[in-house]
C-alpha cells in the first residue's frame, strides 16, 4: 500500500454574486482561512483539508466576469490561474444566468485543464421558471456538471467526489474567429521555444495579447519575454490596419458559442414574477424608495446606539469596575507596591477596556454591513443614491460607508472596499472621519446638558449635520484636485438572497477580531502613555502616580498647547488636556474631563470579593441585555428628535463644565471634538486601506479644519449666546 | 440612423445593435451581456431621474443616461 499522501490543488472561480462564498464555506467549513492577496486589500479565501486520505488545497479566486481583466479582482484571478498548475478548476455558475456565466467558462476552457462546472443557485432558476437540462451542458462541453444549491448543501458531496477523482482534461476546442486564426497560430509558434510560458495557456495568452491586454504585456516584459510582446504588437497592428478588432471578434465568437450552449441547456422558460421583482416594486419605487432607504439606514444607525451601546456601557462600567476591583483585591493580598496597582488599575485595565468597548459597536456594524451587501440590498441603495452622491463627486455606493460612519468610523473605512473605483475609495475614506461616530455622542450629550439645557437635542443634531456638510464639501473639493479617472459604473442588481447565518457570523466575527489585533496594541499603548504623563510630576514635591493632574507632565504639556485655542474660547489646560486622549478614542474625552475636573478616579476603586464581583458582572450583563432587547422595536420607528440626556451620575461634571466654559466656548469645543482627527483605530484603518501618507494627510487637514471652524464658531457666537 | 438607448422610453423593449467603440466601458458591457442581439427592457428610473434600471437578457442592471447614449439599439 502506498504511503505517499495524495494532494490536489483546486481553484474555484466564477462571476461575482453566484454564491461562491457560500459554496466554499459548504466545502471547507472550519478549515477556511481568510487573508489577503499579497499587496492588495482583496480578501483571499483558502482551505486545506483532508478528504478520504487526500490532502486538498482549495483557493477561492475573486469574482470575475472575464479573464480580460478590468478590475483588480480579475487581475488577481487571472494571475493565480497562470501561476498555479491546478489539478482541478471548479467553475461556479449561476444557473439562472447561464449565457452570461458561460462567457467566462469558455475562456477557462482554453486552458485545457480538468474542470468541473458547479451549476449553483438551481433553486433560484426554478423559481424564475427555468427548466434546465444539465446533461446537455455536459455533452456540449465535455466536462462534468454538478447541480447545486450551495446554501442548502445540495451537490456538495458530488463536488467533493470530483475533487477526489478529477476528470480527465477535456477535449473541447473553443473556436477561433476566422479573422484571427493566422495570427493566433503565429503567436503560438513564437511562444513555443519558451518553457516558462506554461504550455497549457499558450493559445489563451495569444488571444489575450491580441485583445490588447496591457497587464499581460507588462508581466511578460518583466519575465523577459519581450519578443512575444513585440510579435503581439506587430500582429495587432496588422489586424487594425485590416480593420479587424480582435477583441470584438473573439468576444463575438465566445458569445455566440455561449448563447448556443445555453439554448441547448434550457428546456423551457415560463416567465414568473419573482419575489425580487415584487420587492423591487416597493424598494425602488419612485416615491417610496428613498424614504424606505432612509428608514433602513436609520435602523442601522440606531442599532449602534440602542442595541450595541448597553454592552459598551457594560464593558466600560460593571466589567471594568469588577476586574479593577478583583485586581486591587489580589494586589492587596500580595502586598504589591502601589505603583504597580496604579499602572494596572489606572492604565492597563482601562486601556484594554477601551479596546473592548469598540467590540459591540463593531460587531453590530460589520454584521449589518455584510447583511446589506450579501442580501443584494446594497446595489439598490447605490441605485437610489447615485445621482445625489455624484453631484458632490462621490460614487453612489459611497452612501453606505457614510451611514456606517455614524456608528463607528472603523468599519466604515473597510466598507469602502465595495466601491470599485480606487479614486472613489480614496475620497470616501478621507471624508469618513467627519461623520460623527457614536463615541462622540457622550461629549455632545454632557456639554448640551451643561450649557444648553433647553436646546440639547438641537445642539446634538446640528453636530451631526455639520459633520455631514463638512464631509460633502470636502468630497467636492478633493475630487476636483484629483485627476479624473473617468469611472463608468454598470450597476448589477442581483436577485435578493437571504445570507447564510454562518457566513454572516464568520465574516463579522473575523473582521472584529482583526480589529482587535490591528488597533488593540495601538490603543492600549496610547492609554498607557497618557497614564504615564498624568503620573509624572513636573514640579518638586510630587510623587509618581499620586500627583494632581495640573502638576503632572500631562498638565504641563496641555498648558503649553492651550494658547492655540485662545481664539476658540477654550484655552484652559483642562479643556486642551481632555482633547489629547481623544486621539485614542473619542469617548475618552469625557472620561478625561471627569478625571481632570473631579480629581483622579483611580484612587476611588474599591476592592471586590469574588462573589461581589460575580454578582456585579451578572447584574451588569443582565441590564445590558434587557436594554438591548428593549431597544429592538424602536429600530424601525419613525425618527424622534429626542436625545436622551445623561443621568444624574454626571451632575458633578456638568456643574464643573458650567464653570469652565462659556456657552459659545462650549459650542466651539464641540465643533472641535466633532472634526479633529479620527481616533487611532480609524487612522490605522485608513493607513491599512489607503496607505500611511493618506492617513497622515487626513489627520493634518482635519486638525486644521477643526481649529478653523472652532475659532469661527466661537467668534460668531460669543456675542450671541 | 442610430437610435441611442437614452432616447427610448421606460417600459419599452429594444434589441441591442452595438456599442460605440470609443466608449471606455465597451469591453465590460459586452462581457456583462450587452451583446448585439440582446434584448433590453427599460424598467424604471431612479427617484432622481438617474440611473435607469433595465433587464438585459434576464439580468437586471442600472446605467446612467450619459452612458446609455453610447448604446445603439433597434426597436
Amino acid at each position: 500500500m502506498s504511503t505517499t499522501v495524495q494532494a490536489r490543488t483546486v481553484l474555484v472561480i466564477g462571476n461575482p454574486n453566484v454564491g461562491k462564498t457560500t459554496l466554499i464555506n459548504a466545502l471547507a467549513g472550519t478549515h477556511l482561512k481568510v487573508g489577503n492577496w499579497s499587496g492588495v486589500t482583496v480578501e483571499k479565501r483558502e482551505a486545506r483539508f483532508d478528504l478520504q486520505g487526500v490532502s486538498i488545497h482549495l483557493t477561492d479566486l475573486p469574482g470575475a466576469y472575464s479573464l480580460s481583466p478590468q478590475t483588480s479582482e480579475e487581475i488577481i484571478a487571472r494571475t493565480a490561474l497562470l501561476d498555479t498548475a491546478p489539478d482541478l478548476i471548479v467553475n461556479v455558475l449561476d444557473a439562472g444566468q447561464l449565457e452570461r456565466n458561460l462567457y467566462l467558462t469558455l475562456q477557462l476552457m482554453e486552458f485545457g485543464l480538468p474542470m468541473v462546472l458547479a451549476l449553483n443557485l438551481m433553486d433560484e432558476a426554478k423559481s424564475k421558471g427555468l427548466n434546465l437540462n444539465p446533461r446537455a451542458l455536459e455533452q456540449e462541453l465535455g466536462v462534468p456538471v454538478v447541480e447545486m444549491v450551495a446554501s442548502q448543501g445540495k451537490g456538495v458531496q458530488e463536488l467533493k467526489q470530483h475533487m477526489l477523482q478529477p476528470p480527465l482534461a477535456h477535449k473541447y476546442q473553443v473556436q477561433t474567429p476566422a479573422s484571427l486564426q493566422n495570427q493566433i497560430q503565429q503567436m503560438c509558434e513564437i511562444m513555443a521555444p519558451y518553457p516558462k510560458l506554461l504550455p497549457y495557456s499558450r493559445s489563451f495568452l495569444a488571444s489575450m495579447l491580441l485583445e490588447g491586454d496591457t497587464t499581460l504585456r507588462s508581466r511578460l516584459t518583466i519575465t523577459g519575454h519581450q519578443k512575444v510582446v513585440q510579435e503581439a504588437d506587430r500582429l495587432l497592428e496588422q489586424c487594425t490596419s485590416q480593420g479587424i478588432d480582435p477583441f470584438m471578434d473573439l468576444a463575438d465568437v465566445r458569445y455566440a458559442e455561449a448563447h448556443r450552449i445555453a439554448q441547448a441547456t434550457i428546456l423551457g422558460h415560463e416567465k414568473r414574477r419573482t419575489l425580487t421583482e415584487v420587492l423591487d416594486g416597493i424598494l425602488l419605487n419612485r416615491a417610496l424608495g428613498i424614504p424606505v432607504f432612509l428608514l433602513l439606514m436609520l435602523g442601522v444607525f440606531r442599532l449602534t446606539f440602542s442595541v450595541a451601546q448597553p454592552f459598551v456601557d457594560f464593558i466600560g462600567g460593571p466589567l471594568q469596575d469588577t476586574v479593577s476591583g478583583w485586581t486591587t483585591a489580589i494586589l492587596n493580598v500580595l502586598h504589591a507596591p502601589s505603583t504597580i496597582s496604579s499602572v494596572l488599575v489606572g492604565a492597563v485595565i482601562p486601556g484594554v477596556g477601551t479596546v473592548l468597548a469598540f467590540l459591540p459597536t463593531l460587531l453590530v456594524l460589520y454584521l449589518a454591513m455584510s447583511f446589506l451587501e450579501d442580501s443584494g440590498y446594497m446595489a439598490r441603495a447605490a441605485f437610489l443614491m447615485d445621482r445625489l452622491m455624484r453631484s458632490v463627486g462621490l460614487d453612489g455606493k459611497a452612501f453606505i460607508p457614510m451611514i456606517l460612519g455614524f456608528g463607528c468610523n472603523v468599519p466604515a473605512v473597510y466598507a469602502t472596499r465595495t466601491l470599485e473605483n480606487p479614486r472613489a475609495r480614496l475620497v470616501t475614506s478621507m471624508i469618513l472621519p467627519f461623520m460623527s461616530c457614536s463615541a462622540r455622542l457622550p461629549v455632545y450629550a454632557v456639554f448640551s446638558a451643561a450649557l444648553f439645557p433647553r436646546m440639547a437635542s438641537w445642539v446634538v443634531w446640528s453636530m451631526y449635520v455639520l459633520g455631514l456638510v463638512v464631509a460633502l464639501t470636502f468630497a467636492a473639493f478633493i475630487t476636483r484636485l484629483l485627476p479624473n479617472s473617468g469611472s463608468v459604473t454598470v450597476l448589477e442588481l442581483p436577485p435578493y438572497r437571504l445570507p447564510s447565518r454562518q457566513v454572516l457570523w464568520k465574516q463579522g466575527s473575523r473582521r472584529t477580531a482583526s480589529f482587535v489585533k490591528r488597533a488593540g496594541t495601538t490603543v492600549l499603548t496610547a492609554v498607557v502613555v497618557v497614564w504615564f504623563t498624568l503620573s509624572i510630576p513636573v514640579q518638586l514635591g510630587g510623587h509618581f502616580a499620586s500627583v494632581a493632574p495640573e502638576q503632572s507632565l500631562f498638565g504641563w504639556v496641555s498648558s503649553l498647547i492651550a494658547p492655540i485655542f485662545s481664539w476658540a474660547g477654550f484655552d484652559t489646560w483642562q479643556a486642551t488636556g481632555a482633547l489629547i486622549p481623544g486621539f485614542v478614542a473619542k469617548e475618552v474625552v469625557i472620561g478625561t474631563l471627569g478625571q481632570i475636573y473631579l480629581g483622579q478616579q483611580a484612587g476611588g476603586v474599591l476592592s471586590f470579593g469574588l462573589l461581589d464581583g460575580l454578582q456585579n458582572l451578572f447584574s451588569g450583563l443582565w441590564i445590558a441585555l434587557q436594554q438591548a432587547v428593549a431597544a429592538i422595536p424602536g429600530l424601525i420607528a419613525l425618527p424622534s428628535f429626542f436625545v436622551s440626556v445623561p443621568d444624574t451620575s454626571q451632575n458633578n461634571l456638568i456643574a464643573a463644565l458650567r464653570q469652565g466654559f462659556t456657552p459659545a466656548a462650549g459650542l466651539a469645543y464641540l465643533v472641535f471634538v466633532l472634526l479633529y482627527t479620527p481616533c487611532v483605530a480609524t487612522i490605522t484603518a485608513i493607513a491599512n486601506e489607503q496607505g500611511r501618507k493618506v492617513a497622515w494627510i487626513t489627520v493634518a487637514y482635519q486638525i486644521l479644519t477643526a481649529w478653523l471652524l472652532a475659532v469661527l464658531t466661537y467668534q460668531l457666537f460669543k456675542g450671541l449666546l | 440612423m442610430r437610435t441611442e438607448l437614452s432616447t427610448i422610453a421606460i417600459g419599452q423593449t429594444v434589441i441591442l445593435q452595438g456599442i460605440n467603440p470609443q466608449h471606455p466601458m465597451r469591453k465590460r458591457l459586452f462581457e456583462l451581456g450587452f451583446v448585439p442581439g440582446a434584448s433590453i427592457r427599460l424598467l424604471r428610473k431612479a427617484p432622481m431621474g438617474d440611473p435607469i434600471e433595465m433587464v438585459v437578457s434576464g439580468t437586471h442592471f442600472a446605467l446612467r443616461q450619459q452612458d446609455m447614449q453610447h448604446i445603439w439599439v433597434q426597436k
